[in-house]
């Protein structure tokens, strides 16, 4: 039964993985499905790239393509994160198309049909959930700590990603559903997480599991 | 490669090959040459498949080199799907073994005199070509296989699959990568069938005992060739994204931006896109120990290809590119990345343009034929191709005929030709490509160096609109220029950013040739290949209005951005006004 609710990981279940270090790269396709993060809101991509992804200036300097509510934004200085909003992350893409969705690229004109602009509707500065895509070289810049810190997904896309991994997750992982220790062979069911829609799911590296 | 081999295939006897000087061409290579041979050759108002039509397989003016990258070949007719004049490129090992052989194209002439079938054998020795009906039908790795017992593994292979003979639209011809697998494709365009209206199966290259292509001053090629590949390795897509991950690393980015033409272009989002990205690819093959990583020519440094094997860790095909991914996946609804592996090797296999079949059984599925997203229907129809049944023909044939016959509206082509996996309303930019390349729709005739290096035609203000119509300009410029060098046009990404690096691959030329070009003379050559083409073009009856996107994508909106084509005609007609 699911009964722990809690502040960091809200009313949902929460499944949390130990893994040996190499095995926290095995996590990483889940980002790119889009996970959600609770974060402060009201605030510029950029300062959430820095406070909440910890991302340093090298890192950001890589993410060369950041798509908000599903257009190529162009000024992270200016873009604003809202309660609710969708934002994909990418390191620079090959070909004219890759070139560009490039922030402030030279071929920024050839998209600007769909070109991010911000509607100007005050937002507040708060607190509220951010729906967050990290794709390709960034999932091992930014996937570790944002794993660490805790993700909200929908349990459906948790277990898809888990069927038939067990064996993989078999040796170096301790898992807790809930704090509550699980047999690492439930990963390939339902993991104990009955009709949950939705996951918090937690990855770390740590020395119990290596 | 100061010669340039001529084989009559209608010549008493069978076919016969003369070796002649360059002579005019001299100093073309790759696109530059094949474009310049069909518009002094081909009257332009023969028949693709007639006797008057030529196909020429040319190696860039680098290839043959120790330079790296330098291993494209570029394959030029008229096309048997645009009408038009066609360059199609191809990796694989050929081009660097064709110019080590010291020929600077192959061109296959004339008309045969009956229905037997050949193969080519060119080594140093010289050529022998000989009937050989036992190849008939046969798909491109069971031909590769034949040749290998032949002439051993020394060897590697242009060849057509049953579609070239059987003279499909979409019909490619096949170059062997390093494992001596035909992988490889000179995709666009039909060129297939031109090779198999000459009778030619296949063409063996054995480059034994020919030493590499030396430069003129050895000392600073090889300085430039090290400073190219500094550049390559030190620029992320190069040096990072490209290796990791190979093309399909955009199947993410554009379903986010919402401009992934999914449903046969019906709308810019796809729900099973992570299911069939890059990231997803990659991770598959590493853990069914196949290799994502892996260069399809010798002297690649780039390595954006890789292999892709079955659940049960076998071979299955190549590692399938981005476009494919697309054609196959998102663009039919179709998120089985196994099932979309097994279309890229049949298409391979049967000699078929990945992008063509993939365009073609999406409007074959809003026709109604399968439901999209029926992935064994899809791999059917495939089938139906390679085997020539009635409605294969059709099929094969391209998304154009493929609309007509079964009464589609919404067929995405220009010059009958598909449009590849990047919708020209989300992205308007390649639509204004799409729509005026004299390649019919293609992305890659704009996609090489920014105009900031190059500085073509002056500076751009991108903002404008018109800006667009300048930059697809000054691409497809940059473009016809660099599938002239043979350098693989994905060291665009790094000359794009990097000055220094463009600065180098003109070194390598100049080192090479002895010449002294500059970024002006490469504009120069880009701007007279483009004029060749679209004179071609001309007096095979082009006109401004082929220059067009299909009328839906004016007025049909593209979910998420609810957007339509908004460049207006007139902007069109200004792209080759310079
Ligand atoms: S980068 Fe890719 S296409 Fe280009 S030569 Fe290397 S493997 Fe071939």
């Amino acid at each position: 039964m699911i009964d722990k609710h809690s502040a960091e990981t809200g009313p949902y279940p929460h499944l949390a993985f130990v893994v040996a270090r190499p095995l926290v790269s095995s996590f990483f396709l889940l980002l790119q499905q889009g996970v959600m993060l609770r974060s402060r809101v009201g605030c510029s991509v950029e300062a959430f790239l820095r406070q909440e992804l910890k991302a340093s200036p090298g890192t950001i300097e890589k993410i060369q393509s950041i798509v908000l509510d599903g257009k190529p934004v162009d000024d992270i200085g200016t873009a604003v994160l809202h309660n609710g909003s969708a934002l994909a992350l990418s390191a620079a893409m090959p070909g004219l198309v890759g070139a560009t969705l490039r922030r402030g690229g030279a071929y920024s004109s050839f998209r600007s049909a769909i070109t991010y602009h911000e509607p100007g509707t005050a937002c507040m500065p708060g607190e509220g959930w951010v729906r967050i895509k990290i794709f390709n070289l960034l999932m091992a810049e930014l996937g570790p700590d944002l794993l660490r810190k805790g993700v909200l997904l929908r349990s459906a896309d948790l277990l898809g990603f888990l069927a038939g991994r067990a064996r993989e997750f078999q040796q170096g992982c301790s898992v807790t559903l809930n704090s509550r220790s699980i047999d690492v062979g439930m990963l390939d069911g339902n993991a104990g997480l009955g009709k949950a829609d939705q996951v918090f799911l937690s990855v770390s590296s740590g020395p119990a599991a290596a | 490669m100061d010669k340039i081999l001529r084989i009559d295939v209608g010549a008493e006897g069978g076919p016969k090959a003369t070796a002649v000087p360059v002579g005019e061409y001299a100093g073309l290579g790759g696109r530059a040459l094949t474009s310049a041979i069909v518009l002094k050759e081909v009257p332009p108002l023969c028949h693709p498949l007639g006797g008057e039509n030529k196909l020429v397989i040319a190696p860039g003016l680098l290839s043959g080199t120790a330079g790296a990258q330098t291993g494209r070949i570029s394959v030029g007719c008229k096309s048997p799907l645009t009408g038009g004049i066609k360059e199609s490129n191809s990796g694989g090992q050929p081009s660097q073994v064709l110019a080590k052989l010291g020929y600077g194209a192959i061109v296959l002439e004339g008309r045969p005199k009956g229905d037997d079938l050949y193969k080519i054998f060119i080594n140093k020795d010289g050529v022998k070509i000989t009937k050989d009906n036992s190849l008939k039908m046969l798909p491109n790795y069971d031909v590769v296989e034949k040749m290998k017992k032949e002439y051993g593994d020394k060897i590697c292979c242009i060849s057509i699959g049953p579609a070239g003979e059987m003279k499909m639209g979409a019909a490619t011809i096949a170059f062997t990568d390093m494992e001596l697998r035909p992988t490889r494709h000179a995709g666009r365009g039909g060129v297939g069938a031109v090779m198999g209206s000459k009778n030619i199966k296949v063409i063996v290259l054995d480059a034994t005992g020919m030493p590499v292509r030396a430069p003129k001053d050895p000392d600073k090629f090889q300085d430039a060739n090290k400073r190219f590949v500094d550049g390559l390795k030190k620029h992320p897509v190069t040096g990072q994204g490209l290796p990791a991950y190979g093309t399909n690393i955009l199947t993410n980015i554009l379903n986010e931006v919402g401009g992934y033409p999914t449903y046969n272009f019906r709308q810019g989002r796809f729900d099973g896109a992570a299911k069939i990205s890059g990231e997803t690819q990659a991770d598959t093959e590493t853990k069914r120990g196949a290799n994502p990583t892996h260069g399809c020519h010798r002297g690649c440094v780039i390595q954006c290809s890789g292999t892709y094997n079955d659940k049960d860790g076998h071979y299955l095909t190549k590692q399938p590119e981005y476009e494919t991914v697309w054609a196959h996946g998102g663009n039919c609804g179709i998120s089985d990345l196994d099932k979309i592996a097994m279309m890229d090797f049949l298409d391979d296999n049967y000699g078929i343009d990945t992008i063509e079949m993939g365009a073609t059984i999406a409007v074959a599925m809003e026709a109604g034929l399968a439901p999209f997203g029926d992935a064994d229907a899809a791999i059917k129809m495939i089938h139906e191709v390679g085997k020539g049944t009635d409605r294969g023909r059709i099929l094969g044939n391209g998304a154009g005929m493929t609309g007509k016959a079964f009464g589609v509206e919404r067929v995405p082509v220009v010059k009958n030709q598909a449009m590849p996996a990047y919708d020209p309303r989300a992205v308007q930019g390649i639509g204004v490509t799409y729509a005026t390349s004299p390649m019919g729709a293609d992305h890659t005739a704009g996609y090489a160096v920014t105009a900031n290096v190059l500085k073509v035609g002056g500076d751009v203000n991108a903002l404008k609109p018109e800006g667009q119509v300048e930059l697809s300009r000054n691409l497809q410029i940059a473009t016809a220029a660099i599938d002239s060098t043979g350098m693989c046009l994905f060291i665009a990404f790094a000359v794009l950013d990097q000055p220094d690096t463009f600065q180098a691959l003109l070194d390598m030329l100049n080192s090479f040739y002895g010449l002294n070009l500059t970024g002006d003379s490469v504009t120069e050559l880009g701007k007279k290949i483009l004029k060749m083409e679209r004179d071609f073009n001309t007096r095979a009856g082009f006109t401004p209005q082929h220059d067009r996107l299909p009328s839906y994508f004016k007025t049909e909106k593209f979910a998420p951005h609810n957007v339509t084509f908004a460049v207006k005609d007139e902007e069109l007609d200004k792209v080759f006004n310079w």
